[in-house]
């Protein structure tokens, strides 16, 4: 992965990562606003409901006690001949009278007298009312009520007359059902469900509400029993989607503390569902084109930033291979301004120290091959000048014995010329070293004709060889009679590395589509700064030699497009490997 | 022409009788049998005859106890006791029907007529409630007192007879008490299905007692349904035909429905074992015994209206007001 990827890769994360977090963050406080505004909605009616719910119980109050004060009642309680079952149909005439629903005259003994909601049920006891209560300061409150259909639950006040010294109750109120509910005015999106507390077990018939909607009765379940269970105000979110709905529930207790009902106030979440989406995909839609801009100039950045950096890398690629003189251009002066002033200097810095280590080296090469051609020739001097000087001497004092001396003489003079034209001649071939001629070459059969060549010397050297060739080797193009010279050169390098005798091994391997050569001894070996210098033109370490041996073995496998390295170690002999073809 | 000798030697009070009944009379024809407008044959001639409406008659010269008093009777038919009630308190009536709730109300001038109790309000199962233990339990759930106190402002007589004591001299011998406890065990031995019943119910003045049957039973585990039309148990009014116990309990027999035992009058044991043997099972559970009551204006005098049996006696009524 490139630099510049990466950078694009790093600005589109932090840009979408940056945009999520907004999103997620505006998504958010717009929620928790409409939350807040939610339960505002909620508080104010479940006031409006308590406010509802008061004055219901006032206006059932005033009834009741109107019909505790009535002429109507005093005349059914005063002109009865048969008190106090005269008239079972009186109930129904006073609770029509003070538009109550409900309504029962209840003798002091607890017995009914008189029921509007259910005219059979006359001398049924009512014990609860002959218990001691303060029924004026109780007011009206939630009472379980049988009725002739079923249980129904009322919200109830009692009123204690006491006409011509006979004491009456008079119990009236008002049915909890869709009809009281429906007096409530809701906001829109928001209804009104009660639950009458009326059975032992959740029952979804128990269930009213303000309108006819009451939906999936199940999914209230959970929550009106955890309100009867915790008997205090408890708010969830019923559903999901636009179908959610938030509910209050709200426990109304009733006569003695006992939970009759649970009220349900409903606030449909489909408007803020509805908002919701409409922002997510607002937001949505925003997030994408902050991110296809924010990717667009993070491309741009990352362009711009990494424009200098390409051209430096490029640059450093040229001087890798080899362009020392690469510049770019500084740009401007801030941080990659800097670094591309710094490389200019390291390249112009690079060139100089090449250039000076080129001359220096040229120098030191001029001084070695100096030395060498002094050591060279001075040795094949020496005994020229000898030989002419005994020939001088022997004219001039022995001249009967001149003849002689001139023969012999004049034999080592061409011997010494000849050794000084074979050494102009190995350093002229060095000079000439040709472009090689490729061709199929079986190494195996390299090997073994090149080792057959040596192999008296080898004998007379006292040194054991030993030719290991793999079988099936793969046939790599080269020049033969370059190769052929290259290992000879290591051959001879390894005889005189084992002037007391040893071991030579000589091997083929392959190398995929490749071979390897390796030529190893067991002579003295190399330092490892002599195995750095080991292929520098005229350097040896031996007392005799040119230095051009394992440079023109080196030069043949450059032109070869091949490897040579060496492995050694003072005592331990030396390993050279060439590595030829194999990509 | 000349007047009858019976006839001239009584004075002439004349007037139109305005008599109100809640019997509906939606047949074509005019009753033939009592008691109400069929007493009135011989004395009073029909003359006009609107079914559910009114009818008319007219004294009948040559009647053989000689012409009543009263020149005509105009009938209102359908008449609700309410109605009935609130008419002859505005003079609007002369003769109407009282119910118990109307009994007791203390009226100006309002004289009361009453009968023997000569109408027995019973239970009668249908024969699709096979099973005595519900028969019994239902009827051991029904509390008469409350019901005699209450609806019928204890007009008439609580009863497990179907003969009144008046007549059989022995209803006393018939338990009518209610036993709930006995009840409920009996109900807990039904399955859930036979404890529903429908408790069928025709005249809407029985309607509040057929409520109350509904509700008490309910203590006992009872379901039991109020509907007009075919039920169940049916509560029905039945009439004391004769003053003679065996032909009376003959007929009411017949009027239930139930087989018609063999009854020799002069004995009192065999009469109650025959009614005994009618009422064991439960088939039939006797509730009251119940007087025909009617009120009548300040206007009318002559004694009483209706005989023991309840039968219409206005020979010798006649209007104050219209006195010549």
């Amino acid at each position: 992965m490139t630099f510049r990827t990466k950078l694009l890769l790093i600005f589109t994360i932090a840009v979408i990562a940056t945009v999520a977090l907004v999103e997620v963050l505006v998504l958010g406080s717009t929620r928790r606003a409409f939350e807040g505004v939610e339960s505002q909605r909620v508080d104010a009616l479940v006031a409006q409901f308590q406010l509802e719910f008061d004055r219901s119980k006032q206006e059932i109050v005033r009834a009741v006690n109107g019909v505790a004060r009535s002429d109507a009642l005093r005349d059914f309680v005063t002109k009865a001949d048969y008190w106090p079952y005269r008239d079972v149909d009186e109930a129904q005439n006073l609770a029509s009278a003070q538009g109550l629903k409900l309504l029962e005259l209840v003798a002091d003994d607890g017995t009914i007298i008189s029921s509007a909601e259910w005219q059979a049920h006359y001398g049924y006891p009512e014990e609860w009312l002959t218990r001691p209560a303060d029924w004026h300061g109780m007011g009206a409150f939630l009472k379980r009520e049988e009725l002739a259909d079923g249980v129904a639950l009322s919200l109830v006040a009692v009123a204690a007359a006491d006409v011509a010294d006979r004491k009456l109750f008079v119990v009236g109120g008002q049915e909890m059902d869709r009809d009281f509910l429906a007096t409530l005015v809701l906001p829109k999106g928001m209804r009104v469900l009660l639950y009458r507390n009326l059975e032992p077990q959740f029952s979804p018939s128990e269930l009213v509400a303000s309108d006819s909607r009451i939906g999936d009765a199940g999914r209230l379940q959970p929550l009106v029993e955890r309100v009867l269970a915790g008997r205090r105000e408890t708010t969830r979110i019923l559903g999901s989607g636009i179908d959610a709905e938030g509910f209050h529930a709200l426990p109304l207790a009733g006569y003695e503390d006992s939970l009759l009902g649970v009220l349900l106030i409903g606030s449909s979440r489909r408007e803020l569902v509805e908002l919701e989406s409409s922002l997510r995909s607002t937001g949505i839609w925003v997030a994408v084109g902050g991110i296809l801009m924010g990717v667009v100039l993070a491309w741009w950045a990352t362009a711009r930033i990494t424009r200098p950096v390409q051209l430096l890398a490029r640059s450093a690629g040229k001087v890798a291979a080899g362009e020392w003189g690469t510049t770019v251009d500084v740009g401007p002066a801030d941080e990659i301004g800097k670094l591309a002033g710094a490389f200019n200097r390291m390249t112009h810095e690079l060139v100089e120290q090449r250039q000076r280590l080129m001359q220096a080296e040229r120098v030191a090469a001029w001084r070695e091959l100096a030395r060498r051609l002094a050591h060279e020739l001075k040795n094949p001097l020496f005994p020229l000048q000898i030989t002419v000087e005994n020939m001088q001497r022997a004219r001039e004092n022995y001249p009967e014995q001149f003849d002689e001396v001139f023969r012999e003489g004049t034999d080592t003079l061409l011997a010494e010329l000849s050794n000084l034209k074979q050494i102009i001649g190995r350093f002229s071939d060095f000079a000439k070293m040709p472009a090689p001629e490729m061709q199929p070459v079986d190494f195996n059969r390299l090997v073994s004709e090149t080792m057959r060549l040596f192999e008296g010397q080898l004998a007379q050297s006292h040194i054991a060889s030993k030719v290991e060739l793999t079988p099936g080797l793969p046939v790599v193009p080269a020049d033969p009679e370059q190769m052929t010279r290259a290992l000879r050169n290591l051959i001879l390098n390894a005889i005189d590395a084992m002037p007391q005798g040893g071991a030579l091994i000589v091997r083929t391997l392959s190398l995929g589509n490749g071979v390897r050569l390796e030529v190893a001894d067991t002579g003295q070996g190399l330092t490892p700064e002599e195995c750095d210098r080991l292929f520098t033109p005229y350097y040896t370490t031996k007392t005799h030699g040119t230095g051009l041996g394992l440079a023109i073995v080196q030069s043949v496998v450059s032109d070869h497009k091949g490897h040579i390295t060496v492995e050694s170690e003072a005592g331990k002999g030396a390993r050279f490997r060439i590595d030829l073809g194999g990509g | 022409m000349t007047a009858p000798a019976g006839a001239e030697t009584r004075p002439r009070y004349g007037g139109v009788l305005r008599v109100e009944i809640r019997f509906a009379g939606e047949s074509a024809d005019p009753p033939q049998t009592g008691p109400g407008p069929a007493d009135l044959s011989g004395s009073f001639t029909i003359t006009e005859w609107e079914a559910g409406r009114r009818a008319v008659y007219e004294a009948n010269d040559g009647a053989a106890a000689g012409r009543p008093y009263l020149d005509r009777i105009e009938v209102l038919l359908a008449r609700p006791l309410r109605d009935q009630s609130a008419d002859l308190e505005l003079g609007r009536a002369d003769v109407i029907e009282l119910g118990p709730s109307e009994l007791r109300r203390a009226v100006s001038g309002r004289k009361v007529w009453s009968s023997a109790p000569v109408r027995v309000l019973a239970l009668v199962f249908g024969s699709r409630v096979e099973d005595a233990r519900i028969r019994e339990a239902l009827s051991l759930t029904i509390d008469r007192g409350v019901i005699h106190r209450v609806l019928l402002q204890q007009q008439g007589e609580i009863s497990g007879a179907l003969l009144p004591q008046w007549l059989s001299g022995y209803a006393f011998l018939f338990p009518a008490a209610t036993d709930m406890a006995r009840a409920r065990s009996l109900s807990a031995g039904l399955p859930a299905a036979a404890r529903t019943l429908t408790l069928g119910v025709d005249d809407p003045a029985l309607r509040p007692m057929a409520d109350r049957i509904a509700l008490t039973s309910r203590d006992a585990g009872l379901t039991v349904t109020v509907v007009t039309g075919a039920a169940d148990v049916k509560l029905a009014e039945f009439r004391i035909v004769s003053t003679d116990p065996a032909r009376a309990l003959t007929a009411i027999a017949g009027a239930m429905g139930a087989a018609v035992p063999a009854v020799n009058a002069a004995s009192p044991e065999a009469l109650y074992a025959a009614e005994r043997s009618l009422l064991e099972g439960f088939r039939i559970v006797p509730l009251f015994h119940l007087p025909d009551t009617y009120g009548a204006g300040p206007r009318v005098k002559g004694g009483l209206g209706v005989s023991p049996l309840g039968e219409w006696r206005f020979d010798n009524l006649w209007l104050e007001s219209d006195r010549q």
